[in-house]
């Protein structure tokens, strides 16, 4: 359910809701920030020395923002977050208010190997311009149904939401932790880690951790990438914007070599996450990633492995159940 | 221990961008016997202070200025292995053009010597060979066997470059991560001077992590001190055949003093007054837009903090020959003592000239601003 709805960056507020019936038996205290956060806290069990613990999972999927609407009735638009030209050809966005639309290219203009953004534009069906149901800056999510393959899944929002789904799993599957938990689902991850920022200096914490997808190299004639589906949650060494702090990346592997969960490290050399805003917040805080393996990352056709997200829940519930020692 | 030995030991210390703990340890030593207190940020950055002689009876604070270098060095991660090879990735930016059959040591489960191969040029097309190799195309070599090295090597063990510093004639000398060990020599240098001089503010000397990788040691750890005045040491291009003369300070000729949008008019005024009444040379270098170094990130912290940036001449950089001259060194130490002891009252007030005079002109905003100060101060 939360794959489907709509959330592109800077429109949350959908998505915010389906998540926060989801949390709020689980928390001790949810709100939201300025910006929109939701931000589920979680009350420390026993003595100290407690940690105040900073999760982070973005509610915001990359989609679009119309930029214009022509006398015939089509959308030019602009991306909201990495969006490939070459993977909308042939398939759908649906704005707020249900209406679905078409991406299409210019002919004269493009070809079938190049296809531009700014060659493109979405066609709703209408028969002119006037009186669309669509105004410029409506923004849109990419339409597909979430779909299970048994072991794996696809669906067009796997970035952030399986992220936002093992979060929820994990303040479920978690009776108590010795730390003071934060559980953010935040905004704007897509244009800039925005909300991560606002929230991180908000809640101020010892230790922060993003759960969010990363690439895989196991796919045909694939980039070199030690990554694949179903070896395990991956635990972050470097991404392009981030180096994982060296004490948080050792506590979350001894977390998942004690309870024998499979876990795989990743060099992910294009993309970050929230981590990337968490560790420079204020005094700077020391920051990891677990991440889900995703392949066909930023298309309307994200898999993950089933197996793997599980284990990753299992990961965090270890690693939160426990003292962590960043040495 | 002398400047250059000091500079041998941070240049042979392995710790790329995240990985600066050996540094570090040296850094906490090397301050430790003149400064008054030392901490470690939850970064990884080293604080240390130096108190001010002001007098006990004053009921503000001490100013603060903050003199910075940073720790991490550029270098490789591994990123995959096949067949007993190590594919990597780079953090920060090196000269690829150079990384081709260097020797490097692996930080896996123990240190492990290698080197960066590729396809021999007896194999290659013409085209190939006219090309710079790819980083995707090259691999690094430790001698083990496929099995083997799986138990040594994990994904994303860092590597470094092997490679140990050498003297060259006129007081020179070559090695690696003079970026920006050689800057941390020099804020050495500036509290040995200072063990001499009177100074009313309080100095804070920094040795930062995660420069190369987007300056994130120095956002946080200003964050923390939220200083009056930060000057950023950090290499720049010296002058030497083929490069362009802007902004090339000769090398043994002491330094540049950076002007441009990311430096306090002031501060920089400031630097050139002290360095002309003690004769040592420099030049002024300009940046319209980001200085690429520390400062950019330090400016911006807080309520933004007047900044001023050292350029320290330095060749080939980003290469494992990194090359200055050490005197270069030891009077950037000087200049930064001498200017440190200069901070004084009058100049603390003439830094915030702007919101006395605004208060003056309007005693409600003025009121306002006063209590945003007090409270942003302590």
């Amino acid at each position: 359910m939360i794959a489907e709805a709509y959330g592109p960056s800077g429109h949350e507020h959908i998505i915010r809701e389906v998540i926060r019936d989801e949390i709020k038996s689980l928390a001790d205290e949810v709100r939201v920030d300025a910006l929109g956060n939701l931000i589920a806290h979680r009350k420390a069990v026993g003595a100290t020395p407690r940690k105040k613990v900073m999760l982070a999972a973005h509610m915001d999927e990359i989609g679009v923002m119309v930029t214009h609407i022509d006398e015939k009735g089509f959308l030019r638009f602009a991306s909201l977050g990495g969006v490939f030209a070459n993977t909308l050809v042939g398939h759908r966005c649906r704005f707020e208010n249900g209406i679905i639309g078409a991406f299409g290219q210019e002919k004269k203009n493009s070809s079938r190997t190049e296809t531009q953004l700014d060659k493109m534009f979405i066609d709703i069906g209408a028969r002119d311009g006037k009186n669309s149901p669509i105004n410029v800056g409506d923004a849109a999510g990419f339409w597909r149904e979430f779909t299970d393959l048994g072991d794996r899944m696809i669906a067009k929002t796997m970035d952030d939401r399986i992220g936002c789904a093992v979060l929820i799993e994990t303040l479920r599957q978690l009776k108590k932790s010795p730390h003071e938990i934060f559980a953010v689902f935040t905004v704007q991850e897509e244009v800039g880690v925005r909300g991560a920022t606002t929230s991180a200096f908000g809640v101020q914490p010892d230790v922060a951790i993003a759960i969010d997808v990363t690439d895989t190299g196991d796919t045909p004639e694939s980039n070199t990438m030690a990554v694949a589906l179903g070896k395990g949650p991956a635990i972050k060494v470097k991404d392009s914007g981030m180096l994982a702090h060296r004490g948080v990346k050792t506590a979350l592997i001894t977390a998942a070599q004690e309870n024998k969960i499979p876990y795989q490290l990743e060099v992910l050399t294009g993309g970050s996450t929230d981590a990337m805003a968490m560790q420079v917040s204020r005094e700077g805080v020391p920051a990891g990633v677990v991440s889900i393996p995703t392949r066909y990352v930023h298309t309307p056709s994200e898999m993950v492995d089933f197996d793997d997200a599980q284990n990753a829940v299992k990961l965090l519930v270890a690693f939160l159940g426990k003292p962590i020692k960043l040495d | 221990m002398s400047a250059k030995d000091f500079l041998q030991k941070l240049s042979e210390a392995t710790g790329i961008s995240g990985y600066e703990h050996s540094v570090r340890e040296l850094m906490v030593e090397a301050f430790r016997p003149y400064t008054d207190e030392i901490s470690v940020t939850p970064a990884g950055n080293v604080i240390a202070i130096k108190r001010g002689t002001r007098d006990p009876k004053s009921k503000t604070p001490a100013p603060k200025v903050l003199i910075e270098g940073h720790m991490d060095e550029i270098g490789l991660m591994v990123t995959d292995i096949e067949r007993g090879l190590l594919r990597f990735t780079q953090v920060g930016g090196f000269d690829v053009r150079v990384l081709l059959a260097q020797e490097v040591i692996v930080h896996g489960k123990q240190p492990l010597r290698g080197i960066i191969g590729s396809r021999p040029p007896h194999v290659l097309t013409d085209a190939e060979r006219e090309k710079v190799i790819p980083m995707p195309d090259l691999f690094v070599d430790v001698g083990v066997p496929e099995d083997k090295v799986r138990d040594l090597v994990s994904i994303g063990d860092p590597i470094t470059l092997a490679r140990q510093m050498i003297s060259l004639k006129g007081n020179l000398v070559a090695g690696k991560a003079f970026d920006d060990r050689c800057a941390l020599v020099s804020v050495v240098e500036a509290l040995k001077h200072l063990a001499t001089l009177k100074h009313s503010w309080d100095v804070y000397a920094v040795a930062n992590v995660q420069e190369e990788v987007g300056l994130y040691g120095a956002m946080t750890s200003t964050f923390k001190i939220n200083p009056d005045v930060a000057i950023a040491l950090d290499v720049s291009h010296a002058d030497q055949p083929n490069s362009t003369e802007v902004n090339a300070v000769p090398l043994g000729d002491g330094m540049g003093l950076a002007m441009g949008p990311n430096i306090h008019p002031l501060v920089h005024k400031k630097l050139i007054e002290v360095a002309n009444a003690n004769e040592i040379p420099f030049k002024v270098t300009a940046y319209a837009g980001a200085t690429g170094t520390n400062a950019w990130a330090m400016q911006v912290v807080q309520a933004g903090i007047p900044t001023g940036l050292i350029d320290i001449p330095l060749r080939y950089m980003h290469t494992s020959v990194e090359t200055l001259n050490l005197n270069d060194l030891e009077r950037i130490g000087r200049l930064m003592a001498l200017f440190c002891a200069a901070l004084d009252e009058k100049f603390f007030k003439e830094l915030r000239g702007d919101q006395i005079e605004s208060e003056k002109e309007n005693p409600k905003k003025g009121r306002e601003g006063g209590r945003r100060r007090k409270k942003a101060k302590r």
